[in-house]
């Protein structure tokens, strides 16, 4: 039963042959109009892949049938446009002001601010007993 | 059989493929190409996008080159477009996926292995009935065992078995050592001679 691996995989790349042999003929008719497709864009002489051929394919990649990437695009620019909302909403929260009294408050150093604060006041009265 | 065969067998100043020589090799090399896409994407519309795909930029970016060259190159490019494909799928599943009940688009289901099989074309009256329905059934079951293999295992048997490529083509295209192509062959070998002994099938 241990028959060398070349033989087993020749045998079944035999049956394999025999399913491309079988494959319907939609898809045989398929596969030719892609290649019919791709032979249209046959150039005797193909444009110099020098410089800027990277600069082409981006452009090409943004612009060209890539209806899907435009989705992506939109996804990503929305995540974009919401974490620099986060940023922006995080710099202007009132926690870092909270933060501030905290840190006065351990070390004594309360702005007048807070003395003036009635809220503050009871605060103090209500957590010392 | 198949044009794979020695580059060295090419004069050094060789003509570039002619669009002749160009549709020639697609025309040999589709229906493998197409099924080594199904193999891996599993899904019949998307393997015929990728070999699309795969034959375009054969055509567009590289049909200066010397016929003898094409088969490696065309085996390189459909192996990253496939891999192209897993990377885009996997982005977009992990963005739109989410979205897709605001934009309406249907959410990729998952291909039912059973659904791409390829049963045998009832007009073929070469071989009597019994063996052709044989022959379909342990077509259906290598073509499985074959699906059920690791990614990296089936490229390196079909590339090196199936397209002839040898070792060193074949490691090219894979991006990895001459060493572990042969790993990745002879497992790949080893799992599907087990997996068809287990279903009884001698070959």
């Amino acid at each position: 039963m241990n028959q060398p691996e070349h033989e087993l995989a020749k045998k079944i790349v035999q049956h394999l042959d025999y399913g491309v042999d079988q494959l319907e003929p939609g898809t045989r008719e398929r596969l030719a109009a892609a290649r019919r497709v791709a032979l249209s864009r046959y150039r005797e002489a193909p444009q110099a892949v020098l410089g800027l051929a990277w600069a082409g394919q981006a452009v090409e990649w943004v612009t060209e049938r890539h209806l899907h990437s435009a989705r992506m695009m939109a996804a990503a620019a929305a995540l974009m446009i919401a974490m620099a909302g986060v940023v922006y909403w995080q710099s202007i929260n009132p926690v870092n002001e909270l933060a501030d009294i905290d840190t006065g408050l351990l070390t004594d150093e309360l702005p007048l601010n807070a003395f003036l604060d009635k809220g503050f006041d009871s605060w103090l009265k209500r957590s010392s007993r | 059989m198949r044009c794979v065969t020695q580059p060295s067998a090419q004069p050094k100043a060789t003509p570039l493929a002619t669009q002749k020589e160009l549709s020639d090799f697609f025309a040999e090399v589709e229906r493998r190409a197409y099924k080594q896409a199904l193999f891996a994407v599993r899904d019949d519309h998307q393997a015929l996008d990728i070999v699309q795909d795969a034959m375009l930029k054969l055509t567009e970016k590289y049909s200066a080159r010397p016929p003898a060259e094409l088969p490696p190159l065309f085996q390189r490019i459909l192996q990253n477009t496939v891999r192209d494909h897993f990377r885009r799928q996997k982005v977009r599943s992990l963005w739109t996926t989410p979205l897709s009940g605001l934009f309406g688009g249907d959410p990729d289901n998952e291909a039912d292995p059973l659904e791409t099989l390829e049963v045998a074309d009832d007009s073929q009256f070469s071989e009597p009935p019994a063996q052709q329905v044989e022959r379909s059934q342990v077509l259906a079951f290598i073509e499985k065992a074959i699906e059920s293999l690791p990614a990296r295992q089936r490229q390196a048997f079909l590339l090196r078995y199936w397209e002839e490529l040898d070792v060193t083509a074949t490691a090219k295209i894979m991006g990895c050592s001459e060493g572990s192509v042969k790993t990745h062959c002879s497992r790949a070998t080893h799992a599907l001679g087990v997996i068809l002994r287990k279903q009884g099938i001698t070959l």
